[in-house]
């Protein structure tokens, strides 16, 4: 617990002297929900009549997806920063394991996570009208709390194995391009073509942003879900152990 | 502070036919640590030196449990840095090469950090980030972001940091590098007193004039092999028959240097009116040679002396060098 108290301690003292950067990453999804989804719901006229919902019912769980997306992101993206500032060695020094250091990289975030949905559920609630299914609640952290730690160690896959920074950020902007328009994260993915559905089908934000839906607005049939949230479970520990051992290995 | 706990085993350290083999892609594999088999004392100052590529980095990159060992054992204080690295952790506190900092913290919250990371309370951590600062000349600056301030400042801070914690041992690498002098002095000195309260140091550095004046015992080592071991005085006996002469001249005597070179001298150096050469020769024939250059030009001071670590070091690394 040690190492996960300093890294708490570290992480919350690099983001409240710096309050763009926190300002920014509670409110994102809540600007996107409110400027992205009331757009498209007022020009195109609730194209989700099928699922029965309205889009920015729909779009509440892509935006907590996307939100969890970013924050991991983000968050792998600080090992280039570690890095150049040669602060990465030394901590692997410290203290701890490699578990318990990735482990505690990931848990401030995964906490700015749980309060950036709090606050975008909530207000999504107040200001939009969308009708949470609040005894889900608890189901609903769950998913926040694993779904940015797994993309975290996702990312982090990548951040630990690339040396270069621009190489990193030249990936992560085609995982965004990929990963978020190839899932169920801005649309239904019934209606789409055969080959795009199967790419969205075995695409990991699919499973993770349906398990929001389910636990914001209970859209979804349970058994599918359960599905999806055991696969997705199976992917975040296949990227712990990969990023656990270029972590290990380290040169 | 009080004296360091007794450790378990009975070297703070111990390499046993260490191997590191880096398999960079598309490139032939390096062999940086080929062999190396030591054991430090506890409570000493042991230096590593070397040239550049010579494997010292990486010798401490192992010992510090960063890197694996390719094969070999190494541990400290009696725990395997490849299969107890927690332990081992627990154990040290690392000045790595580069410059180690938060740069989005304040000077006070980077040693908070390092502390809490080593088990601090909040509270004795604040206690001991204030003598620390105090000792280090950080005060006027605890409060203001690291990427704030100088190169020489921020390695001050990553130094500053080892003294926050009490670990058994503290492993440096080329600890001095932007340090001004002054506080180069004082950092010299307060490792001295750390060994003496039984903290071992383990450090590596190019300046050789500091292991020279700080080090209990060095290994030097050439393409990841030892090359030489000992305290300062046995390496001196190594080079018993190399001595430093070092003459000002009122007017430097014209084509001296091309001379000096004709003698094949361990190191030469000429700086305006001075030579300083270091040659290897039995004592009287190091007179001779000072009584003969003494003809040449009116001398205005003369200094004979044995050999300085700098010319063990060249001598033993020529020595290595011609062997292969």
């Amino acid at each position: 617990m040690m190492a996960v108290h300093a890294m708490l301690f570290r992480e919350a003292k690099i983001r409240t002297t710096n309050f763009t950067f926190l300002f920014w990453d509670l409110c994102y999804p809540l600007g996107y929900l409110l400027v992205f989804s009331v757009g498209i719901n007022d020009a195109v006229a609730s194209p989700l009549s099928a699922e029965g919902v309205d889009y920015q019912s729909f779009f509440l769980g892509g935006v907590l997806g996307m939100a969890s997306f970013g924050i991991a992101a983000n968050t792998a993206w600080g090992f280039f920063m570690d890095r150049d500032n040669g602060i990465f060695y030394e901590m692997l020094t410290y203290p701890m394991s490699r578990a318990q250091y990735l482990g505690a990289k990931v848990f401030f975030n995964v906490l700015v996570a749980v309060v950036q949905a709090l606050l975008t559920v909530l207000l999504a609630w107040l200001l939009l009208g969308v009708s949470i299914r609040w005894e889900r609640f608890p189901l609903l952290l769950l998913t926040v709390v694993l779904g940015t730690a797994g993309w975290f160690y996702f990312y982090s896959i990548f951040a630990l194995r690339i040396r270069r920074n621009d190489i990193f950020n030249s990936l992560t902007s085609v995982f965004y391009f990929v990963f978020l328009f190839a899932s169920s994260m801005f649309y239904p993915i019934e209606p789409l073509p055969a080959f795009f559905r199967s790419v969205a089908l075995v695409n990991p934000i699919t499973w993770h942003v349906d398990v929001l839906r389910f636990s914001t607005i209970a859209l979804g049939i349970p058994s599918n879900i359960a599905l999806e949230a055991g696969a997705f479970v199976l992917f975040a520990l296949a990227s712990f152990a990969c990023a656990m051992h270029y972590l290990q290995h380290q040169e | 502070m009080c004296p360091i706990k007794k450790p378990v085993s009975e070297f703070a350290i111990q390499c046993e036919n260490l191997v590191k083999v880096y398999r960079p892609r598309r490139r032939a594999p390096v062999r940086a640590v080929d062999g190396l088999s030591f054991a430090v004392a506890p409570g000493s100052i042991f230096a590593l030196l070397g040239p550049n590529g010579a494997g010292k980095t990486t010798t401490l990159k192992v010992l510090t449990t960063l890197l694996l060992p390719t094969t070999g054992r190494a541990s400290v204080l009696g725990h395997d840095v490849a299969k107890q690295p927690l332990d081992v952790r627990r154990r040290i506190s690392a000045v790595i090469q580069e410059t180690a900092v938060d740069m989005f913290l304040s000077v006070r919250d980077n040693l908070l950090t390092f502390a809490r990371f080593h088990g601090f309370s909040l509270a004795a951590a604040r206690s001991r980030a204030s003598e620390v600062m105090e000792q280090f000349h950080l005060t006027a600056e605890a409060e203001r972001k690291v990427m704030d301030l100088s190169g020489g400042y921020r390695r001050r801070v990553q130094v500053a940091k080892v003294f926050m914690v009490d670990t058994p041992v503290v492993f440096m690498d080329e600890f001095s590098t932007g340090m001004d002098p002054i506080l180069k002095r004082a950092v010299m000195s307060m490792l001295r007193a750390e060994a003496s309260r039984g903290r071992t140091i383990v450090l590596t550095t190019q300046v050789l004039s500091e292991a020279e004046e700080l080090c209990d015992d060095i290994l030097i080592m050439n393409k990841g092999r030892q090359v030489a071991r000992g305290d300062l005085h046995a390496l001196k006996l190594l080079s018993r028959d190399v001595y430093e002469v070092s003459m000002t001249f009122e007017r430097l005597p014209c084509e001296i240097e091309g001379e000096l070179q004709r003698l094949d001298p361990v190191r030469l150096h000429v700086n305006q009116n001075t030579i300083e050469l270091a040659v290897r020769a039995e004592e009287p024939h190091v007179l001779e040679l000072v009584g003969e250059l003494a003809k040449k030009g009116r001398v205005l001071h003369v200094e004979i002396k044995g050999a300085s670590l700098e010319d063990i070091f060249v001598e033993l690394l020529k020595e290595d060098a011609h062997s292969n």
